[in-house]
């Protein structure tokens, strides 16, 4: 586990001895590659910058949260009206959960909050007090795929992938729930997350392929 | 010697998708970046008196609130310019507004939420026009003749004409709502503006954002490297991103904007409503013989797209005499563009119809009505029709459908609880149109590949097709394949849209193919050496090649290339000198109408299409199943409705706005011909985003006249028109 409290002061600190001015660190499209997205991969890839912006000046109103995304434990202080998926995106830079429509109406945001599936986005992030929150960052670990995200490939489940990781972290909930029983069933279950590129048939096929390897495992 | 079939292979960058690693523009994270958050206009038309920001920036978090003020006069179109050179600058903020939701005020702050309730704070004072037209049928449209498209002479064809039908159809305005909203983060550093924004058209932002702001282009860099879906919505200039750069410029921070999607129902464009009133005459075998169909739409004030329905109706079944007239409707609106399928979409609905009525009406097999008019004309400019396999996908598609369970009569074919099924049929053709082209590519002995080009990926899976053309060809190490595309700091980018993506790239990667492996035969002189290309240069140590190369499009002149890398739009066909191409399709759909709820459901439809040689055939799948998604959407579903006392759109969010979920959808069953076309590209590929939603909403249409007997001439088709 790792305590993410005291890594902003951190992240400026590395900042500082790299001399990674702003200006060189914008020169290119493959600057945006040295800003981690995640948590994974090696220490001295961890969180650094993104995690400071929009912080620069105390919300009036803010509160301490301390929660678990992914299996870490992650203490920020937040934004009273911060949704969970601004908190995810913008503080933590974990981008996978999307906004599409920011009203609970899309499905894009889908995360897992103790295990369910929740629209983060109507959700406030101040909720995920003590609570554990996995996104698609988290679903796999390592380099490895979840069952569920091999099959969203093997079927083509997805076109944009913008509406993608939340179809995954929904599909992986309904065959939790034990909703994975039969197509239509599948369908019904998986009406809260729209593709607006319309894979709903490739979806349907990646969920009864992963179901069943996920009940094997 | 066109291109045998391809292999099937994965999608090139499903692992990032499943992964949520794809880097979206709003997922941009800078250091030190400002949250951007617009304040849309209250009124439909009239004038921004004064905005008060006081409030706003008492907030804390607050930084700067962008208001007309802040924004230079855009550069005028230069005096005798034609076609795109002549379109206006998007405006910025002014004072003038046009629209409901135009942006009166930018807030910028340190947070999201810091911006959307500054936004919330800034009070706008209005004078409002004494009136406004929000609909077509208001006092003040103002209604405006646009190109006629003729072919042969129709009155003297109806004339003699046994049989006449006459309809009126109506397709409603609608909205893409792709799951990405518009966005646009903006850095301005050392002297140059870099945008990155969702766009399908990278050089059309450039070349806006420098008008807008009265900049030069060649200080501007715009990147879109993956759009969360865009169905025509991002190929246009957005209202927002000269906001978002401006912003950026007089900061010195870098600036994101993830526009609300009730902000983009009002600011980005939309498929207008359009009304086709079309006859149609066959002679007393019951050939169809004259073509007589007018169309209109709404259009803006100043809009510019056009009402090109003609586009793909006078080629489908070999009427040779057409008359076709097409008119503007001028309302109090943001102005309208291309929504996927854009003239085709709404007038095969309209004219597949019409067809199926006279069908019935000479009481003929409506599949065996259609496959009894096979063309190899284009009427309208006297030239063969280069490749067409309609009737294949008709034949085809009834084969796998079961069209021969099917009775004639409406309202026969009911289950045992009295629900009522319908089988319907009904086709579509899309232009083969393609682009010039500029690619580079470069090999490198570490194993690694580059390939810049002209293309954008919004999941048609344009990625997918470019590295199977590319990897068929050179023997290059696919896990180092970088494909920088979108991005107009490495090649310049066409505008991508209109199905003409892959056969636009392919004579780029051709061309690209055949000048590398020249270079390294050149440079390995005779020598052989085993291994791939990356092993052939490391064992003569040369640390790359890099090749460069620009085709252009059948029948184009060199100068295209000036188009493109001025605006990004260097166009041709589907007339091109000699030959005219269209992609088709057949769609049969069964609709099952429930007895009581009069619900109507689609659970099958079976799609078959002639896009030449199919390059990617899982992207390709996928590309069709969502056009039937699109289709059945817009047939049951999808209306934007205008709010007559104050402008603007009433349902504008997706609770509201009610697209297809997956309940919704049941088995899309997709085969293609995949017969190559002789003369377009050396592969034979043509196009196939957009067709594969023509004509699936009028096979729906077809189907609940098939399963009621009901003929409903308007969509969306809902509950309360069959009850
Ligand atoms: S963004 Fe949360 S449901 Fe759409
Ligand atoms: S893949 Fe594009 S919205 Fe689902």
């Amino acid at each position: 586990m790792t305590n993410y409290a005291d890594d902003e002061d951190q992240a400026a600190k590395v900042d500082a001895r790299q001399n990674v001015s702003r200006r060189s660190a914008l020169k290119g499209g493959a600057a945006l590659a040295v800003l981690p997205l995640t948590f994974e991969g090696p220490a001295e890839a961890q969180p650094t910058a993104p995690m400071v912006a929009g912080v620069a000046v105390e919300p009036a109103h803010s509160v301490l949260l301390s929660t678990s995304v992914n299996g870490k434990v992650v203490e920020f202080r937040v934004d009273a009206r911060s949704s969970l998926l601004d908190f995810l995106r913008e503080r933590l830079a974990l981008t996978g959960a999307k906004k599409g429509c920011d009203h609970g109406q899309c499905g894009a945001c889908t995360v897992h909050l103790d295990g369910r599936r929740v629209a983060s986005c109507l959700t406030l992030a101040a909720k995920a007090q003590g609570r554990e929150v996995i996104t698609i960052e988290g679903l796999s670990d390592g380099e490895g795929l979840h069952p569920m995200q091999q099959a969203f490939i093997d079927h083509d489940a997805l076109q944009c992938g913008y509406c993608t990781p939340g179809q995954i972290m929904a599909a992986v909930a309904l065959v939790n729930e034990g909703n994975a029983t039969s197509k239509e069933r599948i369908r019904e279950y998986m009406s809260g997350n729209i593709c607006r590129c319309g894979a709903y048939v490739g979806i349907v096929a990646a969920i009864e392929d992963a179901a069943s390897k996920m009940r094997r495992a | 010697m066109p291109a045998a079939p391809f292999a099937e292979r994965a999608r090139f960058d499903a692992r990032d998708k499943v992964l949520g690693r794809t880097q979206f523009t709003a997922d941009i994270q800078l250091p030190d970046m400002l949250y951007a958050m617009s304040v849309p206009a209250t009124i439909a038309k009239g004038r921004v008196r004064s905005v008060a920001i006081d409030e706003a920036m008492k907030i804390p978090g607050v930084v700067r609130v962008l208001t007309a003020k802040d924004f230079l006069a855009p550069i005028p179109p230069p005096r005798g310019a034609t076609g795109m050179a002549a379109a206006p600058a998007v405006p910025t903020i002014v004072p003038d507004i046009a629209y409901r939701g135009a942006p009166v005020a930018l807030v910028l702050a340190e947070s999201i939420e810091a911006a959307v309730q500054g936004a919330e704070a800034i009070q706008a004072t209005y004078a409002p026009s004494a009136s406004f037209s929000p609909l077509i049928t208001s006092e003040g449209a103002a209604r405006e003749p646009s190109e006629p498209v003729k072919a042969g002479n129709a009155a003297e064809a109806m004339a003699r004409a046994a049989t006449i039908v006459e309809a009126e159809y109506e397709c409603p305005a609608q909205h893409h709502n792709p799951i990405e909203t518009l966005s646009t983060t903006a850095v301005w550093s050392g002297g140059r503006l870099t945008i990155y924004e969702a766009t399908q058209g990278a050089q059309v932002v450039k070349a806006n954002a420098a008008k807008s702001l009265a900049l030069d282009p060649a200080i501007i860099d715009v990147k879109s490297s993956y759009i969360g879906g865009g169905f025509g919505q991002k190929g246009t200039a957005q209202r927002q991103t000269a906001l978002v750069a401006r912003a950026a410029m007089l900061t010195g921070r870098p600036v994101k904007l993830v526009m609300p999607r009730g902000q983009v129902f009002h600011n980005a464009t939309f498929r207008p409503l359009s009304r086709h009133k079309i006859r149609i005459g066959a002679d007393a075998s019951g050939k169809m013989v004259a073509i007589e169909y007018d169309a209109d739409h709404q259009q803006s004030r100043g809009g510019q797209f056009p009402p090109q329905y003609h586009e793909s109706q006078p080629q489908m079944y070999g009427v040779a005499d057409y008359d076709g007239t097409t008119a503007n409707v001028r309302i109090d609106t943001q102005a309208p563009g291309y929504m996927r399928a854009p003239h085709p979409h709404p007038a095969s609905f309209a004219f597949e119809g019409v067809v199926d009525e006279l069908a019935y009406k000479l009481g003929k097999d409506p599949v065996a009505f259609r496959l009894a008019h096979d063309a190899k004309v284009d009427p309208v400019s006297g030239h063969p029709l280069s490749s067409r396999f309609l009737n294949e996908c008709i034949a085809q598609g009834a084969e796998r459908f079961g069209w021969s369970r099917r009775s004639q009569a409406p309202g026969s074919m009911v289950l045992a609880d009295g629900t009522q099924v319908g089988f319907g049929v009904a086709c579509g053709a899309y232009p083969a149109i393609t682009s010039a082209n500029i690619a580079r590519l470069r090999v490198s002995a570490d194993g690694s590949t580059r390939f810049a080009v002209s293309a954008h990926e919004m999941g048609q899976g344009i990625r997918t097709v470019i590295a199977q053309a590319l990897l068929r060809q050179l023997d290059i190490d696919p896990a180092k394949l970088d494909l920088q595309i979108g991005d107009t700091s490495l090649v310049p980018q066409h505008l991508t849209a209109g199905s003409w993506g892959t056969a636009s790239v392919l004579p780029a990667i051709d061309a690209v193919a055949a000048k590398m492996k020249a270079a390294i035969e050149e440079l390995l002189a005779g020598r052989q050496i085993d291994g791939n290309l990356h092993r052939k240069l490391a064992t003569v140590r040369r640390p790359y090649i890099e090749v460069e190369v620009s085709t252009l499009a059948p029948g184009q002149e060199e100068r295209a290339l000036l188009g493109l890398r001025a605006a990004g739009y260097a166009l041709a066909g589907p007339e091109y000198p000699a030959f005219t191409t269209f992609s088709y399709i057949a769609h049969f759909a069964e609709v099952h109408v429930e007895p009581r709820t009069r619900r109507v459901r689609v659970p099958r439809v079976v799609s078959i299409a002639d896009c030449g040689r199919v390059v990617s055939l899982r992207t390709a799948v996928s590309q069709v199943r969502g056009g039937v998604v699109w289709a059945i959407g817009s047939a049951l579903r999808e209306e934007t409705e205008v709010d007559p006392r104050f402008g603007g759109w009433l349902n504008n969010d997706l609770a509201d706005y009610v697209v297809p979920v997956n309940a919704d959808i049941g088995d899309i069953d997709v085969s293609f011909i995949d017969r190559p076309d002789p003369l377009l590209n050396a592969t034979g590929s043509k196009g196939l985003g957009e067709v594969a939603m023509v004509g699936a909403a009028g096979a729906v249409a077809n189907a609940i006249y098939h399963a009621t007997g009901r003929r409903l001439r308007r969509m969306p088709i809902r509950i309360e028109h069959l009850l």
